[in-house]
């Protein structure tokens, strides 16, 4: 910085001692950026407004273009490796220690993002090829792909002005939801070792918006056909009639024909018809052909019995002709002994009911199973339900006439079922575009705040800008189940204006005291 | 009934101090005798000399010589002519021509043609309900379509739904036997492993829900049974019914024959019956009226009475009372769970919204010991002795066995039981019968 008075940034290179007067300048200076609020950058075309802009500008620029006044012991000496993008101190570091930097083969180093920020603080002085670097060329050299993006930086040093503890996330140190599960005791290497042959990777910044667009939406098909395979599982369980129709369906669209989502199940039910009438040809039993010596329906069949075939008969039985109508005289000689109740009763029965034969549905059931099915069909039919809500492909979600307890019903009749964050997350692949960046440990553990065992972290930080995409439901439960049991807090990012929002999973209220 | 063409030889040759009686039957007659009821009557032998003969289906052998104990009504069919020898005095005995036999045998021949259609093309076999009104002769026609079945080598199941005089259990129960040889001359089927139902009573008019729930469990256990042996399934099963055949009787035998999906319907000797039943079974289900043979005895209430007695008495001492040697010994009340199924009917006005009178026949009422529990007869239910969760599947549970207890002793909180087998009990739940049994004998 400070560029424009270059002679004397060059005359205090040499000449680093201030003269008192100078110093007190310095320090009685005020530092406070002038406050702005948003409505002053809303355009409405009046000179004022520019005036006014043009001047918080002015102020802008001369507050940072200002010359840091430092104690010289108070600066840390340190020199920057381009080569490994760290800065490794080469005088005792100060308090900062405490929360930042990390000690690899006997030496100090911080990392750049934290070296930037102790630069802007007047705690560091960083040497490259022998020459100081301004916050300027800190900003230039320490920020890129590969270390922090200007966004991450911003928000880590916003973060770190508010007090907190930011660490980079590393997600290879995450336990894995198996071990979160056993409750495994965290054990962490000393950050620096591991950090010096394998750093964590960098965060990437979060630009890269067109490939972004297409991958995540089919991706998040996929999730979705995810959870409806999930569901057909529970309905598979639940009826297998839907899944009939499901199953119709499928194959129906296989077909290409567009509109048979309705259709597929009417003809479904005729299919089945079918398909129990291929299986049970007409009747099981052919009883013309299989004679019994039936003293009722006598009129219709000879009065002789011709005798049975000899391998049908045990031992050596061997038996002529059966006459028939000789017994007929012979049935039935015991009178039914009825009381006058149980006659009336008869009468009125006999009067009120008909053969079931008489009905064609009944006619055309072959089997017992057939029987029973339309037994079971009537009754249900027969309970006096609405036909023309029943009848049709679309039924209501819930029968009326089966009671169920009132937390079932609210569960059977909504239609959107909550789900939870994490559901179905552990199947995601990781993307690139979106990760987590930070962690973020509360200000006030930071006086018993170890760096080799930092805990569980406050929250953490996915960086994002304002320009860029919304995060999508996929990144959402992929970045939630990365984290685990810590919540994942998106730093929005708009210019200099750093905005934080979090989704938090909750139930919906349901009212009911089961 | 006609009892002419009695051809007596009477040879009389006094063997072993009895008279000796020879009968000669022509072809298709049968030989009819009852021995004398009562303690002191004396037993009746049977001896087949020549030709061939069969007892309720069972072929007799040469030269054997088969006891018949007081009580019994014995017909000794022949096909072909035979001629027999029996030794002692029967109080009834004559040949006759009249017999419904060769009405059976087409039966059993349509059965079986049946069954074979089902060998061929991997179907289930018949599955024949037989029923009628008391004393036609059902258990009768069972047993005699069974040996027949047996006898061509079919494995045919016999389910006893009669609770009144089960031939297969002691009374009140229902139950099913899967028939592997034909019935014994003397002792009838060989009751081996037959799964046995707790009903409670002689008569399913007092509790008609646990009869049609028992009759359900049945079918379902018979088709889970066929589902698995092939041979079983080819052979179908016969079921014999109750005597009830009107109003809920009536609807029983209904419900029975939509759970068994029976093929066949045998109706016995009652053409309202059979008309009844073509009306309300569907048309694929064959309705056959067949005679009842004219050797049936009417039985009365005492008869009845005597006969259920005998089976509870054979159950505990085997036939005749000489093969087994039941335990006598004592059950503390606190070791077992003593369960009436049903609960008294309860007027509508004081049930609870909601709750029909239904519900409480199907009710597990617990039954505290007390003096009036002496010679009853108890089902010990194979269901598991869990707590309160285990109490649900008592009702449908099997029943591992029997016993009777003889004595109640208040003061000391225990009961002395007959029982099968030694102590200890297999099982602690205990469901009461109506049925009580004095040992006597």
């Amino acid at each position: 910085m400070a560029d424009q008075n270059k002679p004397d940034t060059e005359r205090k290179l040499f000449n680093e001692i201030l003269s008192p007067s100078e110093l007190f300048a310095a320090r009685s200076r005020s530092h406070k950026i002038p406050i702005r609020g948003q409505k002053d950058f809303f355009p409405n075309d009046s000179d004022e407004q520019r005036q006014r802009l043009e001047q918080s500008l002015n102020e802008h620029w001369s507050l940072i273009s200002e010359e840091r006044v430092e104690r010289l012991g108070n600066l840390v000496k340190a020199i920057w490796i381009p080569s490994d993008q760290i800065v490794e101190l080469q005088s005792p570091a100060g308090k900062f220690w405490q929360t930042m930097g990390f000690s690899a083969n006997g030496k100090q180093y911080v990392l750049p993002e934290e070296a930037l920020y102790l630069m802007e603080c007047g705690n560091l002085q960083v040497f490259y090829k022998d020459l100081p670097l301004s916050i300027q060329d800190g900003f230039e050299r320490f920020l890129s792909s590969t270390t922090v993006s200007l966004q991450q930086y911003q928000v880590f040093g916003h973060l770190k002005r508010l007090g907190y503890v930011v660490h980079r996330f590393d997600p290879s140190c995450e336990p894995s939801s198996y071990a979160r599960q056993l409750n495994l005791p965290q054990s962490r290497d000393r950050a620096g070792r591991q950090l010096k042959r394998k750093r964590s990777p960098s965060p990437t910044p979060t630009c890269s918006y067109t490939k972004l667009k297409e991958e995540p939406t089919s991706e998040k098909m996929e999730e979705d056909k995810c959870c409806l395979e999930g569901e057909e599982d529970k309905k598979l369980a639940a009826s297998p009639e839907t899944t009939d129709v499901q199953t119709a369906t499928t194959s129906a669209a296989d077909e290409g024909s567009g509109r048979t989502w309705w259709t597929t199940d009417v003809l479904g039910d005729s299919d089945k018809e079918l398909h129990y009438s291929s299986t049970s040809r007409s009747s099981r039993w052919d009883f013309s052909s299989i004679p019994f010596p039936d003293l009722g329906s006598s009129e219709r069949r000879p009065s002789c019995l011709a005798p049975p075939e000899p391998s049908l008969l045990p031992g050596d039985v061997t038996v002529g002709v059966c006459d028939v109508a000789s017994w007929r005289k012979k049935i039935n000689l015991r009178k039914v002994k009825m009381s006058a109740k149980e006659k009336s009763r008869e009468k009125s029965n006999s009067r009120r009911r008909w053969s079931v034969n008489k009905d064609k549905e009944v006619r055309r059931c072959r089997n017992w199973a057939e029987y029973h099915e339309l037994l079971a069909r009537r009754q249900r039919r027969g309970k006096g339900r609405p036909a023309h809500l029943w009848n049709r492909e679309v039924t209501p979600l819930h029968d009326p006439r089966q009671p169920i307890p009132t937390a079932e019903l609210l569960d059977k009749i909504s239609v959107i079922k909550s789900t939870h964050l994490l559901e179905g997350a552990s199947r995601l692949k990781g993307s690139d575009e979106w990760r987590i960046c930070f962690n973020v440990y509360q200000p006030d553990t930071v006086a018993d705040f170890k760096k080799s065992n930092p805990g569980k972290p406050y929250s953490r930080m996915c960086v994002c800008s304002f320009d860029g995409p919304v995060p999508d439901l996929r990144v959402l439960k992929l970045l939630a189940f990365q984290s685990g049991d810590v919540p994942v807090v998106f730093a929005v990012v708009d210019h200099g204006d750093i905005s934080f929002y979090t989704f938090k999973d909750f139930q919906l209220p349901t009212d009911v005291f089961p | 009934m006609a009892t002419e063409s009695v051809e007596k030889t009477s040879e009389d040759v006094p063997v072993a101090g009895k008279v000796s009686t020879r009968y000669d039957l022509e072809k298709e007659t049968e030989l009819r005798f009852e021995v004398e009821a009562g303690e002191a009557a004396e037993q009746l032998e049977l001896e087949l000399l020549t030709g061939m003969a069969e007892v309720f289906g069972s072929e007799l052998n040469r030269n054997k010589k088969y006891t018949f104990g007081p009580g019994s009504k014995i017909a000794v069919f022949t096909w072909q002519g035979c001629s027999v020898n029996l030794y002692g005095k029967p109080e009834v005995a004559y040949v006759s021509k009249d017999t419904p036999m060769l009405l059976y045998l087409n039966t059993h021949a349509a059965l079986e043609q049946m069954r074979k259609q089902a060998e061929r093309d991997n179907e289930r076999g018949p599955r024949v309900m037989v029923v009628g009104p008391t004393d036609v002769g059902k258990s009768t026609v069972c047993r005699l379509l069974l040996s027949y079945a047996v006898r061509v080598g079919r494995r045919p199941t016999l389910v006893e739904l009669d609770v009144g005089q089960s031939g297969v259990s002691v009374p009140g129960t229902v139950s099913a036997l899967c028939i592997e040889r034909p019935a014994d001359v003397e002792e009838g089927f060989s009751v081996q492993a037959p799964l046995v139902y707790h009903f409670g009573s002689t008569t399913p008019g007092t509790n008609i829900k646990l009869y049609n729930k028992l009759t359900s469990c049945l079918a379902e256990v018979f088709s889970q049974r066929c589902e698995v042996n092939r041979k079983a399934s080819v052979g179908g099963c016969i079921i014999n019914t109750c005597g009830w055949v009107k109003g809920s009787g009536y609807q029983a035998l209904v419900h029975c024959a939509s759970t068994f999906q029976v093929d066949v319907v045998l109706v016995l000797d009652h053409e309202r019956l059979y008309n009844e039943l073509k009306r309300d079974l569907p048309h694929f289900v064959r309705v056959v009226l067949l005679p009842k043979s004219g050797g049936v005895v009417e039985r009365s209430k005492e008869c009845r009475r005597d006969a259920r007695d005998e089976k509870i008495r054979e159950y505990f001492y085997g036939f005749r009372g000489v093969s087994f040697y039941p335990f006598s010994f004592e059950v503390r009340f606190s070791d077992v769970r003593i369960y009436k199924i049903g609960a008294p009917s309860i007027p509508d006005s004081c049930l609870p919204l909601g709750m029909s009178q239904d519900d409480t026949q199907l009710k597990l009422v617990p039954v505290t010991p007390g003096r009036d529990l002496t010679y009853h007869v108890l089902s010990v239910s194979s269901a598991e002795d869990g707590e309160e969760g285990a109490r649900k599947g008592i009702v449908e549970s099997p029943v591992c066995g029997f016993i009777v207890v003889t004595y109640v002793d208040t003061q000391a909180q225990v009961m002395k039981i007959l029982s099968p087998a030694p102590r200890p009990l297999p099982r602690h739940t205990l469901l009461i019968m109506d049925i009580r049994f004095m040992d006597m004998k």
